[in-house]
This record gives structure tokens, sequence and C-alpha cells, in this order.
């Protein structure tokens, strides 16, 4: 699901995660990816690797819109890096080397957390804010769009914050 | 036969290629950009891949994203649309290295038709009549000057990469010749990253007239028929009708014949465009190629009846033509006219917006090519194109009433958002048009009159 806030219009957002919930019950086998935006009403449903081995993403089913407020990517849990481009994502500078980053590990901003390939260009991947990893979004060697999330982070200002 | 096509455009060409798949039984996949990101338009794709931000450079035109989506996706062959990457050499050359197959004509074939200066020299050699100007690009303002002393004023400076209407500009006397030059230059250099431009003689009450040909792999060629194009507004067309009106068929077929001659002895695949400039006297001078699909491509569609983006998929994939010069029959009149996101009133500003109400028209030999639909966000982003609409009649007088009839049951609205469909109507009315005796001008004198009698009403 994609990370919400609290809003003023919650019943809206209410309304829109009970619609999610049901359709993600409705939809066969296993879900990799659910991506839902308010603003133009689109909900993107991504499933387990398809039969060819390519990311396939299924009809997005359109929703009556229901909250004009945009659901912010930056919430007070934690922080998404998102890929920039179209290409492959790898955990590792080149295969059997150790991973940049491990779920757990402390990274600082600015440093390289994943590389995504795109027309044999290797493209670093750095996370913008200190913070923790808190889940690999992406599989070593997978496929990934623009602006797909590829790797969660806890921030520093988080943590700061939990300290209070 | 391909199994799996990538697409590599947007708005109603992506929908357009899809469809013509999706009847070969190809598998399609769509790319989006974040702009573009609505369901209701992905679902006519198979796959979709989101390729990059709103920003064209870094979602259509970039050739890496478009790349890595058909690789990713295992698409064999990338349909390019118009517009966008559809006449880049270069990215063509990189389609080959990434063992993709382009669906439209090879990179050497692309620069010798698809560069003015050099279509112009081509085409100069097989005989075809050239308006006075310089063949070769114009190094320098003085050379310039030079050449329109030579030709005699008015002039018109194209850049030798352009197309689409853009990186021209007219000059009317020697005072204004340098600075527009340099204009020129600079223009084509941020448009098309290529500075070079050259001078013609510039005809003002001049008919835009073009062929349709197209050719396959194994040495044959056909063209189907003329297009008239000459409702523009800055060299941007706004109806194109086929086949030409009032075009003696001798002059036709003199146009058509050296067209195809031409695209056989460059060993051209695919379809493409050649266009023609007609002076009042029925002169005809070489403009232009287009090394691509066109927007009017459905006016050829509906008088030969033939599916020019089925024909551009077989001949990529290396199928013999299935027709020859004397299976293709003309027959009847169509017309199209392009619905702009636009305000006439203000100029042809663009007005992006949501479409609260698109109902778009229908009827008889009435075809309506589209990605809009009602709650559609026309995005500033991109061209205002909404729609084109395109009709059919047995003769012109009943496909220009054909066309004011479905034009008046168009109804696009939103807050702002403005379109062409009451200039279009107004053009579709006037005398001369219906007489099939204008020219290029016709669009700016439309305009001057509708100006006038607002004033007179006030």
């Amino acid at each position: 699901m994609a990370p919400q806030q609290e809003h003023a219009d919650g019943d809206a957002l209410a309304g829109l995660r009970a619609q999610t919930l049901r359709l993600a019950g409705d939809l066969p086998g296993a879900l990799r990816r659910l991506s839902v935006r308010s603003g133009d009403a689109v909900i993107e449903v991504e499933w387990q690797e398809s039969a060819t081995g390519t990311p396939v993403l299924a009809p997005a089913v359109p929703v009556a819109v229901l909250a004009a407020e945009p659901v912010t990517e930056h919430d007070d849990e934690s922080m998404v890096v998102r890929s920039p481009m179209v290409g492959t994502a790898y955990h590792a500078p080149s295969p059997g080397q150790p991973p940049f980053v491990k779920v757990g590990d402390m990274v600082e901003a600015g440093q390289t957390v994943l590389i995504v390939e795109a027309m044999k260009l290797f493209n670093p991947i750095v996370a913008e804010e200190t913070g923790v990893v808190l889940e690999l979004l992406v599989a070593d060697g997978e496929p990934v769009e623009f602006e797909q999330p590829l790797l969660r982070l806890k921030t520093s200002a988080d943590e700061a914050a939990d300290v209070h | 036969m391909f199994t799996k096509v990538l697409i590599a455009n947007r708005g109603e060409i992506a929908l357009r290629v899809a469809r013509t798949c999706r009847e070969l039984g190809i598998a399609t996949v769509g790319v989006y950009s974040t702009a573009d990101r609505d369901p209701r338009v992905l679902r006519h794709f198979d796959e979709v891949v989101h390729i990059g931000p709103a920003q064209s450079k870094r979602s259509y035109q970039s050739t890496p994203a478009i790349i890595e989506a058909a690789l990713q996706t295992g698409a064999q062959a990338i349909h390019p649309g118009y517009g966008f990457l559809s006449e880049d050499a270069d990215f063509v050359e990189v389609c080959d290295e990434a063992g993709l197959v382009f669906i439209g004509p090879r990179p050497a074939q692309m620069s010798a038709l698809g560069d003015k200066a050099s279509a112009r020299r081509i085409m100069s050699e097989a005989g075809l009549p050239l308006l006075p100007g310089s063949v070769e690009p114009s190094p320098d303002a003085a050379h310039a000057l030079a050449t329109a002393q030579r030709i005699g004023y008015p002039v018109i400076i194209k850049a030798s990469a352009g197309g689409g209407g853009k990186g021209m500009a007219v000059v009317r006397g020697p005072e204004d010749l340098e600075k527009t030059f340099l204009q020129a230059k600079t223009v084509a250099a941020s448009l098309f990253g290529d500075e070079r431009v050259y001078l013609e003689r510039y005809l003002e009450r001049a008919r835009h007239v073009e062929v349709q040909v197209l050719c396959d792999s194994h040495g044959n060629g056909v063209h189907l028929g003329t297009r008239d194009c000459s409702v523009q507004r800055r060299h941007q067309k706004l109806i194109e009708e086929g086949p030409a009106p009032a075009l003696s068929p001798a002059n036709a077929e003199d146009m058509a014949t050296s067209a195809v001659l031409a695209a056989l002895k460059v060993g051209y695949v695919g379809v493409c465009t050649f266009e023609f400039l007609l002076d009042e006297r029925e002169n005809h001078y070489f403009m232009e190629i287009n090394t691509r699909i066109q927007v009017e491509h459905p006016v050829t569609e509906m008088i030969t009846g033939v599916d020019l983006v089925r024909e551009q998929i077989l001949v990529a994939a290396g199928r013999k033509l299935a027709v020859s010069q004397e299976d293709i029959r003309l027959s009847g009149v169509a017309v199209e006219c392009r619905v702009n996101g636009e305000d006439p009133d203000r100029d042809f500003v663009p007005t992006a917006g949501v479409l609260e109400r698109f109902d778009p028209p229908g009827g008889p030999f009435t075809r309506v090519d589209t990605h809009a639909f009602t709650g559609y966000v026309l995005s500033p982003h991109y061209d205002s194109m909404v729609a084109k609409v395109i009709v059919w009649a047995p003769d012109r007088d009943q496909a220009l009433n054909r066309m004011d009839r479905a034009l008046a049951e168009f109804t696009v609205d939103g807050p702002g958002v403005k379109t062409t469909v009451p200039f279009l109507r107004r053009v579709l009315a006037d005398r001369e048009f219906r007489a099939a005796g204008h020219s290029t001008g016709l669009v700016d004198r439309v305009q001057a009159e509708g100006n006038r009698a607002e004033r007179q009403a006030k």
C-alpha cells in the first residue's frame, strides 16, 4: 500500500483504503506491487513474476475519484528511494560481490544503495537522506520502471523524533 | 512476423498503431510518462512500461528509456509513430545494435531523404523541379543575402533538419535578412540539434500537395495518390484532403511517379511522403520528404482501403508488397480535420485542462482517431491535438458537408478548454475553399475576416 498520512478528509482516504483492501483480496496470486493514487484515481497492480519473467502491469482498475489531496511519498515512518529510469536494478557492484546495503544497515545521505543499469550504463542510486534500510523492494537483477520504489529507509530525522 | 511490438509514442497515434497490431495478432507494449499514466488510455496495450517523467526528452524522446523498455518486455520491433524518435537516424542505429527492428526506413535512407538539403540534391539530380534557392545550406549571412538577391524576395529560411512546420521564417526584404537568418540558425540548433539552414523562394499563393509512397525491401514501390494540405496555420496543417482537388491528372501522375522512382533509387523501405508546392499556374516544385507515418495518413487509408500502419509493419518484417500500382484504386474523397485544444480567438493559444465533456461524432463514413474521453486531462506537456476527424464521401461536396455535420456533433468542453472546431467550420464554409481555389494563405485570411466581423459586431 502506498504510504499515507492523516488527512483532514480522512473519510475519503478510509474509503480508498477499504476499496484497495477489497481489491487486493479479490485479485488472484500474490501481489508484488500495489500503487494507489487518489488525484487521478489510479490503482496499479503488479503480480509476482509473470511466466515470461517480464514485469506485467495488469490493466489498472479505475475507481471513482475520492480525494483531491495527494498521497505523499515521505510520511513520518519512512522514505522511499525510487528508480530515476527504466532499467535493471542490481544489489551489488558486480556478480559475487557483497551488496551495497542490507536490511538493517545504516546509510548516509549520498551513499550508493543500488545500481540501475540502462543500456549498459550503470547508474548509482543514492540515498537522499540518512537512515536505516527497512526494506529492499526489488530483487537483484529485476527490471524496474521509472519511479518504481526500490528501497525503503527509516530516516534519521524520524529516529530523532522517536527519542523525544 | 513479429509477435510483440513496442510503440514508442503517445496519444492518438499510439492507439492507432496498437489497434492495427491487435488486428495482426501482435502483442503490444505501450510506454507512458508520469503525465500520461491514465489507465483508460493504457488499457489499449497488452503491457505498459513507465519510462520517465512528463518532459518528453526524458521519456518519449529518451533512447535509453525506450530501448530498455523494449528489451525488458521482449519486444522484437519498435514502432515510433510520428514526432519524437520517428526521424532520428541515431535511434535506428541503437535499435540495430540492440537487435530490435525499427519499423521505418534504414538510417542511411532516413538521413538521405529526411535531411531537407540532401533530399533537395537527390530530387534535383532526379530531374524534379525545385523552387529557386540554395540546394546546399547557407554557411553565413553574406551567402544567404547573396542567394536572396539572386532568387528575389520574399524568401523562406528553412532548417535542413526541420519538420512539422517548425524552424521556418519568411523574409520579405534585405533589411530583415541577416537578423532572421541568424535567428533561424539558433532556432534550428535548439529544436533539431543542427544549425544548418537554407533559403528558398517563398510562394505567397501556393498549394501544398503531397504524395504518399510505400516501398518494400525487395525493390517494389507504389504511390497511394495525392493529398492537399494547403489549409495551414504557421506551416501546421489543419485540414487535409485526398485526392488533391483541382489538380490535373497528368500533373498528379507526374509528381507521384517521380516520387516512387526517387524512393526506389535510394532503396527506401516503408512509408514516406513527398511534399510539393504548386504555384497559381500549377507548376509543381519539390519541397521535402517525410520519412514516417504522418498525422494525415487516414485520408489515404479512406480513399485506398489500405491500412498504412499494417503495410509499414509487414514491410519492416521483410514481406513483399501485396499490391502493385495497378491494384491501387482511388475511390471518392476523404477529408481530415485536426481538432486541437487551442483557442482560435486568442491566436490559437493551447488550452490545457480537464475535458469534462468529450462527445465525438459518429455516423456514416466518419472516423475519429483520438485518445481522449470524458474526464481526460489535456496535458500542457505535449501537443494540443485532441482528435482527428476523418470522413469519406463519393465526391468533395458531400465530403465537406459530411465533415461539417461531424464537427457540429463534436462537443469538447471543460474549464478553460477551447477547441479549433468553430474555426474549422468557418474554413469549411469559406467560398474559396469550397471551390478548391484556396492557397496556403487561406487560414490567415479567414482569421482576419473573423476578427474584422467581431470588431464590427462591437
